[in-house]
């Protein structure tokens, strides 16, 4: 009977934990399509057609919950990337350069290591992890020996790998067969690709890699030592200390990890779908900075991003189609994913600031 | 090397180094209140596409200066309210802002104009420049300081401006205490929370300057993203500056500098090679001053 009755108050727990997780989020969220839709009209268009659409070809038309799916992949792993820094107290604006970096590594193995291909394919996503690990371990040394800022050394970074990775694209690895006027690799072999998982889309197998990803940050957040010393080192430092946790080492194994998930995120996107390496094909999607708004609208919780990251890369494939058949340019889906953030932000706030004065201000401005 | 290349490339660093002085600058303001701006690469890129905007439906340049640094002020406001009196994360509001402001310009780029990528017309008027009178013919030094803007020189004036008023006024010395002890500054009857949001707003405008020089400067043009990270260099400056306004002059005319080595050096290595400069320049400085910087460094 007693335990009956603990599991009941643990569920009850569980569900107003999670209905306090969610409201934030969802107020925001809601406020973020009022944005969208204030800019809808005074672009002279329906809000409400124009958002029906925009699902319709995004959610609830197979093809394009498909479209939505696959680009959804690297959004989701580099939200994780993106929450395994965070959470651990360290601001990483660099998950794009650490992907950039890795995913050419991962490309440039996958074309020259000779050997059978399946062999070499895991070859090169292990290679492509290092980099990212390695890419992401400087501006962690940085840190820990001279003290330097990593909100600016890991942007600066993210610059470095474009411009070095257009470099290698541009001229030695660039692809000559055909016209050659792509700046892009030669495809990488056949027998090396993940296999499609639609018969009619893109989507692939680069999605179960996403999930593998998420289920790997719930283990390692909720049910290892190391995701609770990481997380206590982000949540108070000084606490961390007192509880004995050697900060530098977990730092720099956390930052690898960010860097070695963040590098998986483009080389899903290369073995899975388009099979080579094009010229900032990474960077003008803007994956890494979608993740990151996943990352922050969820509240770096795992599961939570893996939905968020989903919910924003439909708004993306939903915000094109609107371009091409309403002339909404499709950056709509961006603002309104901003504005979701920052309204998440100020949300926060109010949890934290106890003073009554700031909760009613607050309730009102957002 | 002849002193003739030499010159150039002063010229070019002085050029490049506008931006980043001006950001900076108040970069440093916002450091001196204790605030982190993040968004200082909103508040530029914003007053990029206003002052473009502006310029190409009226051709006039006064104008235009004015609405870039009135947009960047707008951006600066909204950092202000959030994060200042809604006391919102610097680190979220800011990477929010410089996405959102990154996503509006190229959205209105496309409903406005109907382009993609950039925006170059011949009815955009640039910048005046200036030649000197006598010096501009004066050999090195002619060439060093040709076809500078108007701007150009007013940000080293901004930048005296500020330090006279941190340091020599009371109502400088009322915005320090804030930066100091926000709570201590209170109890003596200053306005911390109103000077705070002010600072940032100022911040917002002087980047916007800094937005109106790279997009009607050296070029009139503007492109998607053009301020490509300068406001974290700006970032940079100010912390090696330690958020003094004279010697933030300094560090700013050091990246200002790697900017202009890496235009010259285009002509021998590929472009994507030395565009790389600037951003490891900035690490290694970092690096380099980190111990004279670990005083008066970021808050994280």
């Amino acid at each position: 009977m007693k335990t009956k009755e603990t599991q009941d108050a643990v569920w009850k727990a569980v569900i107003l934990r999670g209905r306090q997780a969610l409201r934030q989020p969802l107020v925001a969220t809601i406020f973020g399509l009022l944005v969208g839709a204030a800019v809808i009209l005074a672009c002279g268009q329906n809000p409400i057609e124009v958002y029906k659409e925009m699902f319709e070809k995004s959610f609830f038309k197979p093809y394009y919950l498909f479209s939505t799916l696959t680009r959804a992949t690297p959004i989701i792993i580099c939200a994780m990337a993106t929450g395994m820094s965070w959470r651990a107290g360290y601001i990483n604006l660099g998950v794009e350069g650490q992907m950039v970096t890795g995913t050419l590594v991962a490309t440039v193995t996958a074309l020259f290591l000779p050997g059978p291909p399946v062999l070499v394919a895991i070859i090169a996503w292990l290679a492509g992890m290092a980099a990212g690990a390695l890419y992401a371990l400087l501006p962690s040394v940085l840190a820990w020996k001279f003290n330097v800022s990593m909100v600016i050394t890991t942007l600066m970074l993210n610059y470095v790998a474009n411009y070095i990775t257009s470099y290698f694209v541009t001229y030695p690895l660039k692809d000559t067969s055909g016209d050659g006027l792509a700046l892009q690799t030669p495809e990488i072999a056949a027998g090396m690709r993940l296999p499609r998982l639609s018969s009619t889309s893109t989507f692939n197998a680069g999605f179960i890699v996403a999930i593998l990803v998420v289920v790997f940050m719930v283990f390692i957040t909720r049910r290892t030592v190391f995701g609770y010393e990481s997380k206590m080192g982000g949540f108070n430092p000084s606490f961390a200390r007192y509880g004995g946790t050697k900060q530098v080492k977990v730092m720099l194994i956390t930052m690898a990890l960010t860097g070695a998930i963040a590098s998986m995120a483009g080389s899903a996107e290369v073995f899975g779908l388009k099979y080579r390496y094009a010229d900032s094909m990474l960077s003008s999607t803007s994956y890494a900075w979608t993740g990151l708004q996943a990352a922050l609208i969820a509240g770096l919780d795992p599961v939570g991003m893996f939905f968020v990251s989903i919910f924003l890369s439909g708004l993306q494939i939903g915000g094109s189609a609107i371009q091409r058949s309403l002339g909404i340019p499709l950056e709509i889906a961006t603002i309104i994913q901003c504005c979701i953030t920052l309204f998440v932000s100020v949300k926060v706030v109010i949890r934290f600031v106890k003073k009554p004065k700031a909760v009613k201000e607050g309730g009102k401005q957002a | 090397m002849n002193s003739a290349y030499i010159a150039s490339v002063i010229n070019s660093t002085l050029r490049s180094t506008t931006p980043i002085l001006l950001a900076a600058l108040g970069c440093a303001m916002c450091s001196r209140v204790g605030v982190f701006n993040v968004a200082l690469e909103a508040q530029m890129l914003i007053a990029c596409f206003t002052s473009i905007a502006v310029n190409y439906f009226t051709s006039n340049v006064l104008l235009s200066v004015l609405a870039g640094v009135l947009s960047g002020a707008v951006v600066g406001a909204v950092v202000a309210i959030l994060q200042v009196k809604y006391k919102a994360a610097d680190m979220v509001v800011g990477t929010a802002l410089n996405l959102l402001v990154g996503a509006i310009t190229t959205f209105l780029l496309y409903l406005v104009f109907g382009l993609r990528g950039k925006l170059v017309d011949n009815r955009l008027v640039s910048l005046g420049k200036i030649n000197l009178p006598v010096i501009k013919d004066i050999p090195f030094l002619g060439r060093v300081l040709e076809n500078l803007t108007i701007i150009d020189y007013l940000s080293y004036i901004i930048a005296i401006v500020l330090f006279v008023y941190l340091f020599k006024t009371v109502a400088g010395f009322r915005t320090l205490s804030v930066g100091i002890n926000k709570s201590a500054a209170e109890s003596l009857g200053t306005k911390a929370t109103r000077i705070q949001m002010e600072m940032v707003t100022l911040s917002g405008a002087l980047c916007g300057l800094g937005g109106v020089v790279l997009s009607m400067g050296q070029v009139t043009m503007f492109t998607e993203n053009m301020t490509s990270g300068r406001g974290f260099i700006a970032m940079a400056a100010s912390s090696l500056g330690m958020a003094h306004p004279l010697l933030v002059i300094a560090s700013s005319l050091f990246f200002g500098l790697c900017q202009g080595i890496g235009l010259a050096l285009q002509n021998v290595v590929k472009a994507q090679l030395t565009n790389t400069l600037p951003y490891i320049a900035t690490i290694v400085a970092l690096v380099i001053f980190s111990k004279r910087n670990s005083s008066a460094k970021l808050k994280k």
